[in-house]
């Protein structure tokens, strides 16, 4: 994942920040608890296509 | 249940996303080949003329919205040099997996990253980007005032938001030959190179939905663009919008 552009990306529902979870190949976002995935080394940015997640994931 | 308009089709707005993506998917391999035929190759020119009119220059940090194959991108990363960057985002991943082969194929890697991403709802800081182009996308998505909004939050003050779109036609002798043409000579053209008639009268249709040259100023306006202006190409076939972050 390019660096500037980790940046510059936020969660699209509530514009807050995310975490790059690197071996998940994830973008989270613990406000909303969504997390992002990174296809072919592409975020996918669209709440639809996020998991949601487990009561037991918290931040590092 | 609320409907929009999906060409003259009227669906429920749920649907829209979906059945947009259903065009897409399905032209994507061929989305260059189609546009160069079904506008005589002119698509090219509309869109130097597009990137000429947006000032880009070295070093600008640029969005390329419903980006999808490319070619606008392509035309952006050479301005922006080294020390700029172009981030070409759309919601549709068959579109942006053949935009990240052609500039691949190019050459053109530094300084370009992709991300699939919504208009309506962007994925990015408010102030990132000096310049947002969107080159034949605003018709497609469903709610334009959202999209609107959000390229006016990612723009930094100052930066300035380019719509190249389908328009109205602004020279009357032009307008049967226009409309013969588009409902009816791009289907069938549709059908008969990639066999597939329904997707290429969606867009002749949504071309026809979207709103005219006044009326996309004033929305660029109401969305809080200050000095806005558009510029007609070809008739009024197409015209490119501009407007201001104050």
């Amino acid at each position: 994942m390019d660096k500037k552009l980790l940046e510059i990306l936020v969660c699209p529902v509530c514009k807050g920040p995310l975490t790059y979870r690197r071996a998940e190949l994830e973008l989270v976002c613990f406000g909303c608890r969504l997390a992002y995935p990174i296809r072919d080394e592409i975020p996918v940015m669209l709440e639809e296509e996020a998991r949601t997640l487990g009561p037991d994931e918290k931040r590092d | 249940m609320s409907t929009t308009d999906f060409g003259f089709e009227k669906v429920p707005e749920e649907d829209k996303v979906r059945r947009v993506a259903q065009v897409f998917d399905s032209v994507a391999t061929r989305y260059d080949l189609m546009n160069d035929l079904m506008s005589f190759g002119l698509h090219r020119l509309w869109k130097r003329f597009a990137v000429d009119v947006s000032g880009v220059h070295e070093g600008e940090r640029v969005l390329d919205l419903a980006g999808g194959t490319g070619d606008v991108a392509a035309l952006l990363v050479g301005r922006v040099g080294g020390a700029g960057s172009v981030v070409v985002a759309d919601i549709n991943r068959s579109m942006l997996g053949v935009g990240r082969e052609r500039l691949d194929g190019r050459g053109l890697v530094g300084n370009v990253t992709y991300a699939q991403a919504n208009a309506e709802r962007l994925p990015f800081a408010g102030a990132s980007f000096d310049c947002v182009t969107m080159a034949f996308g605003l018709r497609n998505v469903t709610h334009k005032e959202a999209a609107l909004a959000e390229t006016l939050r990612v723009l930094r003050s100052g930066g300035r938001l380019l719509v190249l779109e389908f328009s109205h036609v602004t020279v009357a002798a032009l307008r049967p030959l226009y409309d013969l043409y588009s409902l009816h000579g791009l289907p069938l053209m549709g059908r008969l190179v990639a066999g597939d008639a329904d997707s290429y009268r969606y867009l002749a249709e949504s071309i026809r939905m979207h709103p005219d040259q006044e009326t996309l100023k004033g929305m660029m306006e109401a969305a809080g663009f200050v000095h806005c202006d558009y510029l007609n190409h070809t008739g009024g076939i197409v015209a490119v919008h501009r407007g201001w972050k104050p």
